[in-house]
């Protein structure tokens, strides 16, 4: 309960995770529905460990590492789910 | 007969165990959504129907291409299942084999690309997954063929045997909300197909298509207060009040469960080889030139270093020996003048005209289809999103606009596998803006004729023209028509592959076998038609040409096309008949200037063209209409007439602005 807390208190957008770190993923209600439909298709929920690995140039696509499968989505987007870092 | 069905995930391979199992050459690609139709095909050995479909996710189709795989499943009722799950991914991909063992039909499991999860020391147990699931389970390696025959041979055997009993418990409130569902189906009288259970588990997960599926007498308010109180009955137990989510945990929970048991990833390694061609790929500075590098490299080896020499060899074959031959063999016969003149200057001038252009689209295929299987297209969705979206389209569009480059109708059916209604629609208003194949040969002859010392440059200028104006009229039609939703990218970038050689020339073949129907039907039936009309006139057979049909026919354009440059007979009588395939826009100038060869037919271009207006024609040609084929396939795809016309009006008007801009312009700055 008391970790719970913990990481509850570090939230943060999974925008702003460097390239090379993990977070865990702790919201998804602030996209678009159809991405989460699309992210939930592919394994990516609540609870789910990401790594980022690049982002796009001109603010281009993240793009992230989960489960041994790479996905990228829009930076944007990415500012909408909310991720604990690990 | 025996139907199975190719049921799976997106690009888990069901196409490559399709071609072997079925000896067919459809396209594999290494991305997901390159199947998008439902493809029929018959077992090798056995008989019985295997039918590829495109992949999915769950049964709950979010896209169009989905939506077909979905359908094809509750509708046609196919008597057996063969699952294709990727061992690398086994976790994502059990929750759609789940979703079918619920179906309760006979189903197999082909357990595809073992041979990744080793490398990657992914352990799966294949024993251990057909205990948990009550199927049989074959491990195989589509695209070696490895496993091939063992899931031939349990394929025979599935018919009879009864689907194992898999069951999910989904707790006390789903299971009386899903009984009294099950119930009320029975009792419409009316025994659908599908298992009631499974019926009622996709009514409380919200499935659509499973409801509008149900049979008249079943009355949708009851169906409606079921869901209602399983929902109640859900929440006050405390559990959550969203039917589909709690399903969906509980599903994963069991998938959890069993890949305690059949699942060793302890030991897993990441793909470094791709992490490490990713880093320089997708590159956030190299990335994009090295894309704009690669078309280039594609244009050289197309249009200079290859392609042309080839094409040199064959227009030296077709025009010298086979006509030669064919002449010979005729006036042996004792044909009339009239039919060898038909079949010398009509059918070899007009369709051997255009197949000397066979080694550049052969090539031209043979590169696209090998960015297909490599993986890197979906790179390049990640490296174009941020110009796509910023003209109000998704990056997934440019996969349509690449395989645009070989052929506008495959092209367009590739927009289905955006989510977006808005993204598909602009996506296929735009895609025949792309230089196809058919618009190659226009390209090569011109370009030949007027600007051989940069050839690869001016072509890849009609290229990027094509390109930037899709760009700008998406950025137009976004801001005007379509205003309504946001663009959504997501893209799964899959494992590079080296595509395997053999592979790659079947598909290109495949490709190429539909360049040479072509020849055979449309360009010929246009270049007898052509011959015809420029050979007959209001004053009888034999007339002078500038007498002919074909001459009033064209010069009833001319007027209209001289503010653009070429407003003679010739070029309009090439514009309306290259509707019908552009590539009988050559297969015309090759009739109307009677010329025995490429040598000939440019000697003549130069002679009816200044540069200038060269240039202005073949930009026309680019844009002025999608061709008959591609028409079809838009009418299908957006299912509206209005939006087909849209298309060809849209098309026409940007050509005659472009080209009048060209010519005009040109002109201003002194240009002939
Ligand atoms: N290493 C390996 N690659 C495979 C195997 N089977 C298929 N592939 C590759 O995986 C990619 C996808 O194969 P497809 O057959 O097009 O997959 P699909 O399931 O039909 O894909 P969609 O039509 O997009 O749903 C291609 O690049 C294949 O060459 C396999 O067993 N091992
Ligand atoms: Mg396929």
């Amino acid at each position: 309960m008391f970790r719970q807390q913990a990481v509850e208190g570090r939230r943060q957008a999974l925008a702003s995770v460097k390239p090379g770190d993990s977070a865990e993923v702790r919201g998804l209600n602030g996209i678009s529905p159809m991405l989460r439909r699309r992210l939930r298709d592919l394994g990516v929920a609540e609870g789910s460990v990401l790594t980022v690995l690049r982002l796009g140039p001109f603010g281009g696509p993240l793009t992230f590492e989960c489960a041994g499968q790479h996905i990228g989505i829009r930076r944007e987007e990415a500012g909408r789910m909310e991720v604990a870092p690990l | 007969m025996n139907q199975f069905a190719l049921v799976g995930n997106p690009n888990t391979g069901k196409t490559s165990l399709f071609n072997t199992l079925t000896r067919s050459y459809e396209t594999v690609g290494n991305w997901s959504g390159v199947t998008v139709e439902k493809r029929v095909g018959t077992l090798r050995g056995r008989g019985g129907r295997l039918i590829d479909l495109p992949g999915l996710y769950s049964l709950l189709p979010l896209t169009p291409d989905e939506g077909v795989a979905a359908r094809f499943l509750m509708e046609e009722t196919p008597s057996s299942i063969l699952n294709i799950v990727d061992a690398s991914q086994l976790e994502r991909n059990l929750y759609l084999t789940i979703q079918l063992l619920e179906c309760g039909r006979p189903m197999l499991i082909g357990l595809n690309m073992v041979d990744v999860a080793r490398s990657r020391n992914i352990a799966v147990d294949a024993g251990a997954l057909q205990r948990e699931l009550g199927v049989p389970v074959v491990p195989i390696v589509a695209r070696k063929g490895t496993g091939c025959a063992e899931v031939l041979h349990a394929l025979g055997g599935l018919e009879a045997s009864r689907s194992g009993g898999f069951r999910i418990d989904y707790g006390p409130a789903v299971e009386a909300g899903a009984a009294r569902l099950a119930a009320l189906l029975s009792s419409g009288g009316t025994a659908s197909a599908s298992d009631p259970r499974w019926t009622a588990l996709q009514l409380l997960e919200g499935n659509e298509a499973v409801r509008a599926s149900l049979p008249a007498a079943v009355r949708p308010a009851e169906v409606d207060s079921i869901l209602e109180q399983t929902a109640e009955e859900l929440e006050s137990s405390g559990l959550e009040s969203d039917i589909p989510s709690y399903l969906r945990r509980i599903r994963t929970e069991r998938i959890a469960q069993i890949c305690r048991s059949a699942l060793d990833r302890s030991g897993q390694r990441l793909h470094t080889a791709t992490e490490r061609i990713d880093a320089i790929v997708t590159h956030r500075i190299l990335g994009i030139p090295l894309f704009l590098a690669l078309m280039f490299l594609i244009f050289k080896l197309t249009f200079d270093w290859l392609g042309s020499l080839l094409s040199d060899v064959l227009d030296g074959f077709i025009s010298g020996s086979l006509s030669g031959a064919i002449s010979t063999a005729l006036t042996w016969l004792g044909a009339s003048p009239f039919t060898h003149a038909l079949v010398v200057d009509g059918i070899v001038g007009g369709v051997g005209g255009v197949l000397v252009f066979l080694p550049q689209i052969c090539i031209l295929f043979l590169l696209i289809s090998f960015i297909e299987d490599s993986g890197y297209m979906a790179r390049i969705t990640l490296l174009m999103d941020r110009t796509m979206e910023a003209v109000g389209l998704s990056g997934k569009a440019f996969i349509p606009f690449i395989i645009g480059f070989g052929c506008n109708v495959p092209a367009i059916m590739a927009a289905r596998t955006m989510e977006q209604r808005k993204d598909r629609l602009l996506t296929t208003m735009l895609v025949p803006l792309m230089s196809c194949s058919a618009r190659l040969p226009v390209y090569a002859l011109f370009a030949g004729v007027f600007f051989a010392s940069n050839r690869a440059l001016v072509v890849m200028g009609l290229y990027l023209l094509g390109m930037v104006l899709a760009l700008a009229l998406a950025k137009l039609f976004s801001r005007t028509l379509l205003k309504s939703e946001p663009s959504l990218f997501i893209v799964e970038l899959p494992p590079y592959r080296m595509p395997q050689p053999l592979s790659l020339l079947r598909m290109t073949w495949e490709k190429v076998k539909g360049f040479l129907r072509k020849a055979g039907t449309i360009i010929l039936a246009g270049s007898i038609i052509i011959w015809f009309l420029s050979n007959t006139g209001p004053g009888g057979v034999g007339v002078d040409m500038n007498e002919s049909f074909l001459a009033s026919i064209g010069g009833a354009l001319a007027g209209l096309l001289k503010p653009i440059g070429f407003g003679t007979w010739q070029a309009g009588a090439a514009l309306i008949t290259g509707f019908m395939a552009k590539e009988v826009v050559v297969s015309t100038m090759n009739i109307i200037y009677q010329v025995p060869d490429m040598a000939g037919l440019e000697h003549q271009v130069a002679m009816a063209f200044t540069p200038l207006q060269a240039f202005s024609f073949i930009a026309f040609i680019l844009l002025y209409i999608p061709c008959l084929a591609t028409v079809g396939v838009i009418r299908k795809e957006t299912a509206s007439w209005r939006w087909t016309f849209f298309s060809m009006g849209y098309s026409l008007v940007l050509a005659y602005i472009v080209a009048l801009i060209i010519y005009q312009g040109g002109r201003l700055v002194g240009l002939v």
